[in-house]
């Protein structure tokens, strides 16, 4: 235990970065991002360690595994530190040090989390994740960011408090809190589901979706950048390590790359597009994990690093946006490419990567979980995830750079976003074709071997077909001016049923139990006032004839009884 | 390519000038069907195969991409009918 204290790489990854966080207050804007750095490095340093346990503690005859690594951990903690650190630098103008504090500390939270090797480390940082992301969307400051804030947080505490539960379950029933590969149908199985429910609600399966499309837009410019990397693929990791091969997964996969398609088309904030993207985007790495091949989990894996990193670019060039303009509203927006050139080529190189272009980084890893489907013989979800592509196409594609960059010629007084934001996004639109161009070295650290070529002639044209004749589509939408207009407006979601629904049924009988309880006290409060009444009218009115006053009567009748308890008294 | 898609629109539209935003979306449409006019052609050279049978039928994904483009558009502008509102729904 001591010797773990001292040997810096043995600390789990992701702590040292916490406990930097604490420091971020005492310390000036400038040296301020370099302390971020230097802890994402030395965090980053920890990893070096390899695979393997190393670090343990026994605490009331447990074993919590608070850093194991393996071949699973490894890409997902390269690219959560590639993220951790494109957020400094995207963030580098602001001077303050709460988002700071809330990002780094949260990063730092969702590597460590990766490391558990138990489902009770797990859920620390679990919650960790959750108590830390809060304020990013907090730091949103507008009126909608408060309450988003507390539904979102609700739902990240629901989620672990799950995890915990499942995980006591498993510890009675013999399973013990290993986190390992878990099934369905022993003894533990309510243990099992309980937790299947927990990664499910921050994976965002539909109907448990709501908070993430609630909550990511309305952060600052800079917290949603975080958001998006972090814990939601947490759970695609969690997922992965704990349900791999789970049939039910394809079919919920499935449903999740499709329905937020149709969503992502009609809505107007083009941040809340981008979050509609994002549970798209789950959708694949969820159903590669269902299929639970070597090359289907090499897919949900790749998929993952590259999305963290095209997802990060467009939330960064939305984010320059609303950081220049000030909206990010379609229905406002339009004509920046004249104004923002780098920002618009740098969203277009992300909606390029996430559409799966070839050359850019979407392609090299959503090609594995197609083949990887393509070995299972279910066609219709080959289609679903096929008809997605081009719904990806329609909202992070095209709907993202067109209406922001084109659309209407506004003449916005505005410039580029400031020096940090640009770097930050350069250096992620380098790792999208550096990544699409030069796939080997993503490969090399997935967690099986693997001998995969992207670039063949049939995948190629395929997919370039599918692309630029749904584009063509879009052309001929434009043209014929029957593509919907932006109409500034909300979009019903899957919170609706706790934002307007729960309200509105609970309302009568909340109201029935408020005026329960106002007529109670009443009727008591009537009654004790009676009574009172009562006796001040027998004190104070005459009672026998116009000449007797009531005190009189009183008075006599406390003597007569005080006569008749002596004569009982003397009597006996 | 681009000059010869300027002169075309100027010569559609007389009246108006197109705007460099209109400029640079009729250059754009030009590329796009320049790049789906090769498409075509490598489709009838190449032996293009998929992970299915059906993907082999000549320009299979081409044709699903276009209709699917349409079909998400078309659900969306239905679906707005049901669950658009104002922007102040929730704030009441």
């Amino acid at each position: 235990m001591t010797s773990m204290f001292l040997n810096i790489t043995a600390w789990p990854p992701g702590l040292v970065m916490i406990i930097a966080a604490f420091a971020l207050p005492f310390i000036p804007h400038l040296a301020r991002q370099g302390w971020m750095l230097a802890a994402i490095a030395l965090s980053a340093y920890g990893l070096t360690t390899g695979a393997g346990v190393h670090a343990v503690w026994e605490v009331l005859g447990f074993e919590l595994i608070l850093y194991r690594a393996d071949k699973l951990t490894l890409p997902f903690a390269i690219v959560f530190h590639i993220a951790a650190a494109l957020n400094v630098f995207y963030s580098w103008h602001d001077r303050k040090w709460n988002e700071h504090m809330a990002s780094l500390s949260y990063a730092g939270a969702a590597i460590a989390a990766i490391h558990a090797g138990d489902l009770v480390t797990l859920f620390i940082w679990w919650e960790a994740t959750a108590v830390t992301s809060v304020f990013l969307i907090l730091a949103g400051g507008t009126s909608q960011s408060q309450p988003a804030a507390m539904r979102y947080l609700l739902f990240q505490v629901t989620s672990g408090v799950l995890l915990l539960a499942g995980a006591a379950i498993l510890a009675a029933t013999g399973t013990g809190i290993a986190f390992d590969k878990m099934s369905f149908g022993g003894a533990d199985d309510f243990g099992v589901w309980l937790i299947f429910i927990a990664f499910g609600i921050k994976a965002a399966f539909p109907f448990l979706n709501g908070w993430l499309q609630d909550a990511y837009p309305e952060a600052s410019a800079t917290g949603t950048v975080a958001l998006s990397a972090f814990t939601t693929k947490l759970a695609i990791y969690a997922l992965a390590r704990g349900f791999p091969g789970t049939d039910m997964l394809i079919w919920i996969g499935a449903a999740m790359t499709a329905l937020p398609v149709f969503f992502a088309v009609i809505e107007n904030d083009l941040r809340r597009v981008l979050a509609f993207s994002l549970n798209n985007q789950l959708g694949f790495m969820v159903v590669a994990v269902g299929i639970g091949s070597e090359l289907a989990i090499n897919g949900a894996v790749a998929h993952a690093f590259v999305h963290i990193i095209y997802k990060a670019l467009l939330f960064m060039s939305m984010g320059a946006v609303l950081h220049q303009v000030g909206t990010i509203k379609a229905s406002a927006l339009g004509g920046l490419y004249r104004q923002m050139p780098f920002t618009m080529v740098c969203c277009i190189i992300g909606a390029m990567s996430i559409s799966a272009f070839p050359l850019f980084s979407g392609f090299v890893a959503k090609s594995l979980t197609m083949s990887a489907l393509g070995d299972t013989g279910i066609v219709f979800v080959y289609m679903v995830l096929l008809f997605a592509s081009a719904g990806v196409l329609e909202h992070s594609g095209i709907k993202i750079p067109y209406f922001a960059f084109f659309a209407h010629d506004n003449k916005f007084e505005t410039g580029e976003a400031p020096i940090g934001m640009r770097v930050a996004m350069g250096i992620a639109a380098a790792l999208c074709i550096g990544i699409g161009v030069y796939p080997d070295p993503l490969y090399s650290i997935l967690p099986y071997a693997i001998d995969y070529h992207p670039y063949d002639a049939s995948h190629v044209t395929g997919q370039l077909q599918l692309l630029i004749f749904a584009m063509l589509a879009f052309v001929f939408l434009i043209r014929m001016k029957w593509y919907p207009p932006e109409i500034p407006s909300v979009v019903l979601n899957s919170d609706w049923f706790y934002r307007r629904l729960a309200p509105r049924l609970a309302a009568p009988l909340i109201g029935g139990i408020v005026a329960l309880s106002r007529g109670l006290s009443q009727g008591i409060k009537d009654g004790r006032d009676n009574v009172i009444n009562a006796l001040e009218n027998l004190m104070h009115n005459p009672i026998t004839g116009p000449t007797v006053p009531g005190k009189a009567v009183m008075l006599q009748a406390l003597l007569l009884s005080v006569i008749l308890v002596l004569a009982y008294v003397v009597g006996a | 390519m681009a000059n010869s898609s300027k002169s075309k629109s100027a010569a559609q539209k007389p009246a108006p000038q197109p705007s460099a935003l209109e400029r640079l979306g009729s250059r754009f449409t030009t590329i796009l069907i320049g790049i789906a006019v090769i498409l075509v052609v490598l489709e009838f050279i190449l032996h293009r195969h998929g992970e299915y049978a059906f993907e082999d039928f000549p320009m299979f994904p081409a044709i699903y991409g276009f209709v699917a483009f349409l079909f998400i558009v078309q659900v969306g502008k239905w679906l707005r009918l049901v669950i658009m509102r104002s922007e102040e729904y929730y704030d009441d």
